[in-house]
């Protein structure tokens, strides 16, 4: 495994420009090692859900830099920002966005289609904890936990060394939620995969590494967990 | 007064829906054009018609005989039902004409002395009528004398009767007579002018003093024109009458309604393509639209709107789509159609042109067009209605998938998810698929059913012109010569092959069917003028018997094999039956052919021909031209190389405007149809494509999975267009067949590529402005929003 930092954030700004400009980002520091589990907590509006698109390839810096394993991806075009997608990064949302069409197998083979080492889709399915039985099914059968472990697959099916969960948890209960974070856990250290989680639910910062407080498109603090607490034992 | 508040959504929905709401009304547009054109056009030039017949005293029946004497005149006047008759002189001559070296043909017609026409009268351009006392005073028609820029005061020589002249124009003149005149079959002002002189003056120039060869007559109004035909036939007969007939057999006539029929095939076909595919896209834009205003609708409900507002409210959005439409098509249609009857107004030199607005036409296209638009609404409009509010408030079921192509296909067992979600997705939707295929196959059928026309005359002209006729030109003789005028001909310069050739009046008869025609008579074994069987195979000239063209012998019901009576209508005027040796094919015209012989044989006369058929010299067609403008002998000559080379000219002109407009007119059934498809299916898939950017696909392999349903449905397409486009064809070349002209059924491998190609770069360019809007979806929005 590589050492230091997998993410170099420095003075990252974020505007929208508008009729109102909105400041989203006020200018945020931050390092984070690879292998690292981080939970950003905040209020809505706080801007760490930008700053995950931006570590992401999904949206850009107005200003400052991100650097990725040493690359500058501030600059990045929009196909160079497709293929830092496809190649490093796995993504998971609240809403899970399956392709409708596709089998819970399919989803995630859709992604090793064109990944570059993927796992094998089954495997995939296993390790985010959907039971064998459940891969030929539409994700319109299947529950709201099933379907995020199918997006979680999805994500890691690649083998991405970045995961970037925002409110994976956000529209379950709170059994489910607890799996769901379980699946995360796994694969970050299983894989070393470094994983960042948006949540709502203060309880879950108990699980990382670092907890990064937002406040006003800020870093508000920063809290360090000498140990990690098992998903289990959350409070929701 | 104010403004309800669905009525204002209604207007937002229209706005924000622009441009799909655009590409069907240019559907809609597209059809009550077509619809609002043809007609138009068809009936402002069959009413300029009959306008210009009336005005000028156009006659009813014509006769033609040797020579028959003036006093005839009372008698063919106390025939019953007869209104007017006017006796003339007709006759041809070769004209010789400064600055072109090919002679021209001419039509001589008599005008009274007495200076009043009784029909057929001129309609004088410029200049005056040509003065009794001056025999070399002529008026000609107007296009010949536009096509050698001639004016009054202007002139030019004439072989008249085996006498070279030199005559004088004082006028040019129109008249409905000769609106459509040609020569080889061909259209041309150049080489063909009509010439009128004094009566006088064409007595004496071919003995015809107190005499006519030409008969015109008017009929009472009412009156049935067969009775006054036979009585004029039975008064002409001892006169070398060669058949009296009704406008339906002049030329000018025959040809005219032909070319205006052709309008009217236009409106039966291309008007019902269009309002189909527009209801179709009517029915996918309204029931996504329905579909996404799910929850409004619950909510409308549940505040108190009735099932009836609800579906009148959309209702009224689809009949507003139609109306812009309609209202596109009658303004372009009406002007269009304007243009095109001035288009044909000008062809024909009509002297004025007579619009109408056609209400009825104008009732007919709103009142399809909204049917149409209704009809393809009324599905979506009815679930909307129907759907209770509590319902309609939840988010609706989700889509469900059968399990497809996961194994691939036979032919490609790893087949690529994406290309499996577009599988399901049309399997998912059936009938979609099914009437996209359709609309597309439409614009694909559309081409092929009418640009074929050109192949087909392609054919027509290869076959005539270098199948049966190959001769270069036909020297036409005054009057019929002994065998041996032949050998004169032979020996003019540049002819390299000549043969000679009989033409004789006749009626041809089997029952109660009679056609007349010209029965042609040609030496066994001839080279230029040849027979070819319905295979396109040469075949010898049968010794005995009567060969016919396989039109004739389908109006006469009879075959090889069979027997026809022929009544000859020359000199010797009896009836004999005579076997039906051969069938043989001609697409122009109706024929009759024997072996020359047998013919002169049949008219108990020695060996006569009327005509020689030549191949040229190209290098010598100068001196040749110029030898036979001095032959007196020569009545006329036809070139029919010269002819085709003129006629392929005006035929690529024509294919090009022709393809430009079904071009245009294809080309919005395909970005209607691709370009609404694509942007519904985006309006449904545009979260899943959104999810796959952000796993990592690019925006082509995005793009693909939405065009790709496309690309495939566009392709079955193709074949199934061209399916429907060799019916539409086959249902044109039916239906349009006349006894003057019959197109053969061809259509080449370029047309149907041709076609396929406009169509093509059409639905391409409609799915790459709905991949612009692939390009910049807005990734992190979708994603952070539920359905």
């Amino acid at each position: 495994m590589e050492t230091g930092p997998i993410y170099r954030i420095e003075a990252v700004t974020k505007v929208y420009r508008g009729d109102v400009d909105v400041h989203a980002l006020r200018g945020v520091d931050l390092e984070i090692e690879a292998g690292e589990f981080l939970v950003l907590l905040g209020p809505s509006g706080s801007g760490k859900s930008t700053l995950v698109n931006i570590l992401g390839g999904l949206d850009t810096a107005s200003g400052g830099h991100v650097f990725f394993r040493g690359d500058d991806i501030t600059g990045l075009g929009e196909r160079e920002l497709t293929r830092y997608r496809r190649d490093h990064v796995g993504f998971v949302f609240q809403f899970y966005n399956l392709v409708p069409s596709l089998t819970a197998l399919e989803n995630v083979a859709l992604v090793t289609e064109i990944a570059r080492d993927p796992m094998e889709p089954g495997a995939a399915l296993e390790l985010a904890g959907l039971p064998a039985g459940r891969h030929d099914h539409f994700p319109a059968q299947l529950s709201g936990g099933e379907q995020q472990r199918v997006a979680i697959a999805r994500a890691i099916a690649k083998k991405p060394e970045v995961l970037l969960c925002d409110e994976p948890t956000g529209a379950l209960d709170s059994r489910t939620g607890i799996r769901v974070l379980e699946a995360l856990e796994s694969i970050n250290r299983q894989f070393g995969t470094t994983v960042l989680v948006i949540t709502h639910n203060v309880a879950v910062g108990g699980m990382a590494d670092r907890v990064i407080h937002f406040a006003d498109g800020r870093v508000a603090r920063i809290e360090r967990n000498e140990t990690r607490e098992a998903p289990a034992s959350i409070a929701w | 007064m104010r403004m309800s508040a669905l009525d204002a959504k209604l207007l937002r929905d229209l706005a924000r829906l622009w441009a799909q709401v655009g590409a069907i009304a240019l559907v809609m547009a597209a059809g009550v054009m077509t619809l609002v054109l043809s007609v138009g056009a068809q009936r402002s030039l069959f009413e300029t018609r009959a306008a210009y017949y009336e005005r000028n005293a156009f006659a009813d029946i014509f006769a033609a005989a040797t020579r028959a004497p003036e006093a005839l005149h009372e008698r063919i006047a106390a025939l019953p039902g007869v209104a007017a008759v006017e006796t003339r002189i007709r006759e041809n001559a070769v004209l010789d004409i400064e600055g072109m070296v090919e002679p021209a043909a001419g039509m001589l017609v008599s005008v009274p002395d007495d200076g009043v026409e009784v029909m057929n009268r001129l309609h004088v351009r410029s200049g005056r009528l040509p003065s009794p006392g001056h025999p070399d005073e002529v008026v000609v028609n107007e296009p010949f004398a536009a096509a050698h820029g001639f004016a009054p005061g202007d002139a030019f020589g004439a072989v008249i009767n085996g006498r070279k002249r030199q005559l004088q124009i004082v006028g040019t003149a129109l008249s409905p007579e000769f609106i459509y005149v040609v020569t080889d079959l061909m259209p041309d002002d150049r080489r063909l002018g009509v010439v009128w002189m004094s009566r006088a003056a064409l007595e004496a120039a071919f003995d015809l003093k107190g005499a006519f060869n030409s008969v015109s007559v008017r009929l009472l109004r009412d009156q049935p024109a067969a009775p006054v035909i036979d009585g004029l036939d039975r008064l002409l007969e001892s006169y070398g009458g060669r058949g009296a007939h009704g406008r339906a057999d002049q030329q000018s006539h025959a040809f005219l309604d032909s070319e205006l029929n052709g309008l009217k095939a236009m409106s039966y076909v291309l008007p019902p393509i269009f309002l189909l595919v527009a209801a179709f896209l009517v029915n996918m834009i309204l029931s996504r639209l329905i579909a996404l205003e799910r929850e409004q609708i619950g909510l409308m409900k549940a505040v108190g709107y009735s099932g009836a507002s609800v579906a009148w409210h959309y209702m009224k959005l689809v009949i507003v789509i139609a109306l812009i439409g309609v209202a596109l098509g009658l303004v372009a249609g009406t002007l269009m159609g304007r243009g095109l009857a001035r288009l044909y107004g000008e062809f024909f030199h009509f002297p004025f042109l007579i619009f109408r607005v056609s209400v009825d036409i104008y009732v007919l296209a709103v009142a399809v067009s909204v049917g149409a638009a209704a009809l393809g609404a009324l599905r979506a409009v009815r679930a909307a209605a129907a759907l209770p509010p509590a319902v309609a408030m939840r988010p609706p079921s989700p889509p469900r998938y059968r399990r497809l192509f996961s194994g691939g296909l036979p032919f490609a067992p790893h087949l690529p998810r994406t290309m499996v979600m577009i599988g399901r997705n049309l399997v998912r939707r059936p009938l979609r698929a099914l009437f996209t295929t359709l609309g597309i196959a439409l614009s694909v059928a559309m081409l092929v059913g009418s640009l074929f026309t050109f192949d087909s005359i392609e054919v027509l002209i290869d076959s005539t012109f270098f199948g049966s006729e190959r001769q270069h030109a036909t020297i036409g003789f005054v009057h019929k010569q002994p065998a041996a005028a032949l050998y004169e001909i032979e020996r003019l310069p540049g002819v390299l092959v000549a043969e000679p050739a009989r033409n004789v009046a006749a009626r041809i008869r089997n029952g109660p069917v009679e056609r007349r025609l010209a029965i042609t008579g040609k030496p066994a074994g001839s080279e230029l003028s040849r027979l070819m069987d319905v295979e396109g195979r040469e075949i010898s000239m049968p010794e005995e018997g009567v060969a016919l063209t396989a039109a004739l012998a389908r109006i006469l019901g009879t075959g090889r094999g069979g027997s026809v009576e022929i009544e000859l209508m020359e000199e010797r005027r009896e009836t004999v039956p005579v076997p039906v040796s051969a069938v043989v094919e001609s697409y122009i015209g109706l024929g009759a052919y024997m072996e020359i012989s047998a013919l002169n044989r049949l008219m108990r006369e020695g060996d006569y021909i009327s005509a020689v058929h030549v191949t040229l010299d190209p290098a010598l067609t100068d001196e040749l031209y110029a030898a036979v403008k001095a032959l007196p002998m020569v009545g006329s000559i036809g070139l029919q190389r010269v002819a085709v080379q003129n006629f392929r000219a005006t035929m690529a002109e024509n294919l090009l405007m022709t393809m430009s407009v079904l071009v245009g007119l294809a080309a919005i059934i395909a970005f209607g149809v691709v370009y609404n498809g694509a942007r519904i299916q985006l309006s449904e898939q545009g979260r899943e494509l959104a999810s796959l950017r952000v796993l990592g696909f690019t925006r082509a392999e995005v793009s693909w999975i939405l065009l790709g349903e496309l690309a495939l449905l566009t392709m079955l397409a193709m074949p199934l267009g061209w399916a429907l486009g060799h019916a539409m064809a086959i249902a044109m070349v039916e239906g349009q067949a006349t006894e003057l002209i019959r197109i053969p059924l061809v259509i080449e491998r370029a047309t149907y590529a041709r076609a396929s190609a406009v169509v093509l770069a059409a639905s391409i360019l409609s799915a790459l402005i709905v991949r612009r809007r692939i390009d910049r979806l807005n990734l992190v929005e979708v994603l952070k929003t539920r359905e």
